[in-house]
This record gives C-alpha cells, sequence and structure tokens, in this order.
C-alpha cells in the first residue's frame, strides 16, 4: 500500500511539475509597460490662446472689420498651426471668422491681421513692420529683442512660463487702437 | 470457572479481532480514496473526498501525514476544477489547512516535498490571480489581497524568501496600469493615487529603477499636457497663468525623476525622449534641442503633435 500511495503521489508529482511549468510562464508574464511622453505640444496650445486673447485688446481699422480675420504665421510650426485651426473653427473675432495662413518665408502680399514670426524666421521681422505701418496688421515676433526690431508684441519665457513683451508705440504705428489695460498684462514694456 | 476463563479469552480474541479491523477499515478507505483519485472514475471527487474526511478524523489515522496529503490533492483537484481562479475558496483552504497538518505531522522526505511543492503552487496561482485581477478587471484591492496572500503562503515553505524582486515587479504593473488610466482621464485621482503608491513603493526597494521613474515622471508631465489641451481658447491671461503656473510645477516634478535615469544611463532613450519634451514644455529651447539632438543620434524619431492626435 505505501509503494502504491508514493507510486501515486510521484504521479500527482509529474502532473504537478508540468503545471509549475506553466505556472512559471504566466508568473513572469506580469506586464509593465512605459508610459508614452504625450507630444501634444502645450506651448503652441498657450501661444494659441494668447494670441486669441490680443484681438480683444486691439481695434483694428474699419476696413479690416470685413471678410476674415487672418492670422498669418510665417516660419515653420505644424503644432500651432494645428493649434490656431483648432481655434478658427471654435471662435470668431467680433463677427469674423478667423482664417490661418502659413508660409515658410515671409510674404508681403498676404494681407492680415495678426503676423507671427516663429523664431526661425524673425529676420524679416523690421522689413515686414515697415511694410505694414498703419495697414492695421498686429506684428507677433518670439525672438530676443523682438520688440526693438518692429514687433508690438514678443514671446519670452519668464520662470519657464510664457510671457510677453509689448511695444505700444510699434502697435500704434501699426495703425491699431490700443487698450491702456494690456501695458500691465505685459511682463515687459519697451517704449 | 474454566468457561468463564473461555469466554473472556474470546471476548478478548473478539475486541482484538474488532480493533484490527477498524484499523485495517480505515487503511482500506485511505487506499480506496487514492484508488478513486487515480483512476477518476465519473463522481471520483465527491466520493474521495467523504472517504478521505472519515479518514482523517478517525482516531486511527488522524495523525497519519499520508491521509493528510492525500486528502490535499482530493481537494486540489476540486479546486483545479472549480476554483483556481477564485480569491477566497474553501477548497483551497482545505488544501492549505490539510498540508500544514501533514508538514506537522514530520512526514518523510518525499512527503515533504509534494506537500511544499503542492503549497508553491497554490501560491503562484495567488500571483496569477493578482496579476488577472490587475490587468484584466483592473481591481487594484483584490488583486493586492491575492499578491499578499502569494508571498504569505510561499513564506510557509520558505520563511526566508526574499520578494524584493516579485515587488518591483508586481508595484511596477499597478502604477504602470493606473498611470495609463489617469493619463486618459485626469479627474480619475484614485488611479493616480494607486498608481503613485505603488510606483514610491518600487523606488523606495530600486531607487534607481527606470521602468519606475520613468513612469513616475510621465504621468507628472502627461498630467501637465492635460491641463494644457483642457485650457479653453477662451481663457483670459489670469486662466492662462494658472495653467502654467501648474504646468511648470508638474513639468519640475517630471523632471526629477526622468532626470534620475539619464543620470546613470545617457543613453537611455526614454529618458532623453521624455527630457525633450519636458524642457519643450519648460520653455528652456536650448535643452530641449540638445535632447532631441541626442535622441535622433540615437535613432529616436519624435513625434509632432499631429501623431499624438492620431493616438
Amino acid at each position: 500500500m505505501a509503494f502504491k500511495i508514493k507510486y501515486y503521489l510521484c504521479k500527482i508529482h509529474f502532473n504537478l511539475s508540468k503545471s509549475f511549468k506553466y505556472l512559471l510562464v504566466v508568473f513572469c508574464l506580469i506586464s509593465f509597460k512605459f508610459q508614452q511622453p504625450s507630444t501634444f505640444d502645450a506651448n503652441s496650445k498657450i501661444k494659441a490662446v494668447f494670441l486669441y486673447n490680443y484681438t480683444r485688446y486691439f481695434e483694428w481699422p474699419e476696413k479690416k472689420k470685413v471678410d476674415n480675420f487672418v492670422i498669418y504665421v510665417v516660419g515653420k510650426n505644424e503644432n500651432l498651426i494645428m493649434e490656431l485651426k483648432n481655434l478658427a473653427t471654435k471662435k470668431k473675432v467680433g463677427n469674423q471668422e478667423i482664417e490661418i495662413k502659413n508660409s515658410s518665408t515671409f510674404d508681403p502680399a498676404v494681407t492680415s491681421h495678426i503676423i507671427y514670426f516663429t523664431p526661425e524666421a524673425a529676420k524679416p521681422l523690421g522689413d515686414a513692420a515697415s511694410k505694414n505701418k498703419g495697414k492695421g496688421t498686429l506684428v507677433v515676433a518670439e525672438t530676443p529683442g523682438g520688440c526693438k526690431s518692429g514687433a508690438s508684441i514678443n514671446f519670452i519665457a519668464i520662470d519657464n512660463k510664457l510671457k510677453f513683451e509689448y511695444n505700444k508705440n510699434a502697435a500704434v504705428k501699426a495703425g491699431l487702437k490700443t487698450n491702456e489695460d494690456f501695458k500691465a498684462l505685459a511682463a515687459v514694456n519697451i517704449d | 470457572m474454566c468457561n468463564l476463563r473461555h469466554i473472556t479469552k474470546n471476548l478478548l480474541l473478539g475486541v482484538l479481532m474488532l480493533g484490527s479491523a477498524c484499523l485495517y477499515a480505515q487503511e482500506n478507505a485511505l487506499a480506496r480514496a487514492q484508488q478513486l483519485l487515480r483512476a477518476k472514475p465519473p463522481g471520483y471527487m465527491e466520493i474521495a473526498a467523504l472517504t478521505i474526511d472519515s479518514v482523517i478524523v478517525h482516531p486511527q489515522t488522524k495523525n497519519d501525514f499520508v491521509a493528510w496529503t492525500t486528502r490535499a490533492f482530493i481537494y486540489f483537484e476540486f479546486y483545479k476544477l472549480h476554483d483556481k481562479l477564485k480569491l477566497n475558496s474553501a477548497h483551497r483552504d482545505t488544501i492549505v489547512n490539510s498540508l500544514l497538518v501533514a508538514n506537522s505531522l514530520q512526514p518523510d522526505s518525499n512527503y515533504l516535498v509534494q506537500n511544499n511543492k503542492l503549497l508553491v503552487n497554490l501560491s503562484k496561482n495567488y500571483f496569477n490571480l493578482s496579476r488577472t485581477l490587475l490587468q484584466d478587471s483592473v481591481n487594484d484591492q483584490r488583486s493586492a489581497i491575492a499578491y499578499n496572500r502569494y508571498k504569505a503562503l510561499y513564506r510557509m515553505v520558505d520563511p526566508k524568501m526574499d520578494f524584493s524582486s516579485d515587488d518591483v515587479k508586481y508595484y511596477l504593473a499597478v502604477g504602470s496600469q493606473y498611470s495609463a488610466l489617469f493619463i486618459k482621464d485626469n479627474n480619475d485621482t484614485k488611479s493616480q493615487d494607486v498608481a503613485k503608491v505603488a510606483l514610491l513603493k518600487v523606488l523606495e526597494i530600486q531607487p534607481d529603477n527606470p521602468t519606475a521613474n520613468i513612469n513616475m515622471g510621465l504621468m507628472y508631465y502627461n498630467q501637465a499636457v492635460n491641463l494644457s489641451k483642457s485650457l479653453d481658447y477662451g481663457a483670459d491671461f489670469s486662466q492662462i497663468d494658472i495653467v502654467q503656473e501648474n504646468m511648470v510645477k508638474l513639468a519640475k516634478q517630471s523632471e526629477q525623476f526622468i532626470i534620475r535615469v539619464y543620470t546613470n544611463d545617457n543613453k537611455n532613450l526614454k529618458a532623453i525622449e521624455a527630457l525633450y519634451y519636458i524642457y519643450r514644455m519648460l520653455n528652456e529651447p536650448a535643452k530641449s534641442d540638445d535632447f532631441k539632438k541626442k535622441g535622433e543620434e540615437l535613432g529616436i524619431k519624435f513625434s509632432d503633435q499631429t501623431a499624438d492626435k492620431e493616438k
């Protein structure tokens, strides 16, 4: 009988050994995965929100209150273009639909309400500012000394946050009616 | 007088025979139970269980480790069939109890080995159950119960067992599961808490664990991204400022975890990729460009926002 018991337990052991192998495999399969960083460009979203906010603080000439409100992006920034296009589907400036235009280099023939120069395409900033004098175009840049080179607004980073400097004179020269409250919102005012 | 002696002698013989018969009856019952377990005829489990249950309470066999081990294996049949995926199982409890009694009766080495293997089997089933409850049912509490039972049962066999490596694997799984849930829904703070607790447990054991550091960092980074996503285009400057303030805090928390990985391994692709995105968020173009360049040299293809939308 003892032999039988032992024999039988050996058989059980054999079967269990097989299940151990199986268990061992599953045991190792508990999985953990790396999270993926979101590729969403938060700063492009913030810039789009800033650009839309600017429309509340400036008044464009009457002749520019017809047709679409054009935001012209000079340079390559796919993420910003996408954000602005999203913005255009959701918001209006007064009764004007928002239209986004983009070119890799500055095209003086493009009529717009806001021109934004990406950091890489900011070279013709001064030229653009002088060509748009009195035409009711808000020139926005993102380059060191942007406001001194003719931009009305220049994005800057302070304490890792996106802020802006403001040149009221440049905005007035551009033919825009300005709001005094706006000066208080700028991180730096350049006269 | 002679008659009385004769009667007493016969009576004693009868009692002796009856006693022997009883003893053998129990041994036969044990053999019968084993026979049933081996042959597996229809309905064998119930009969085998009834038989063995009578064997283990009988004074003659209740201290027989063979009986208790046999009982464990008979109930293991029930367990395999009905209870393997149950967190609470009376059959499993019966098996464990039987094995512990068997081991306390000083079994021979063969039996001890079988008993312990069965205990290990059951404990590993608890581990698998913890995995299923975590990854399929997304029930962290029941999963944690199963995981702790896995360890407790395993310790019965090997009290000195070091579970650090299992703890790391398990809590990494919990952390990645729940951080993914939180990233999907930032209002799900319960998932965030579960993920944080789990990943911090890993970091307690292995402060430099790359997966835990990366997942912890990315949980904060992706939370910051979601904040910006939720910002309305019509938000005023004060709202933008609040969102940026919180984004920066989260991005800096994220940076602490990721930079630890990068410091230990400056070719860690996940860390390099994450640092590019973190510094981009923190408006530090020099640093983000630097990590982008390093990443591209190591073969990372950085996706733009379009790819994120498609995800």
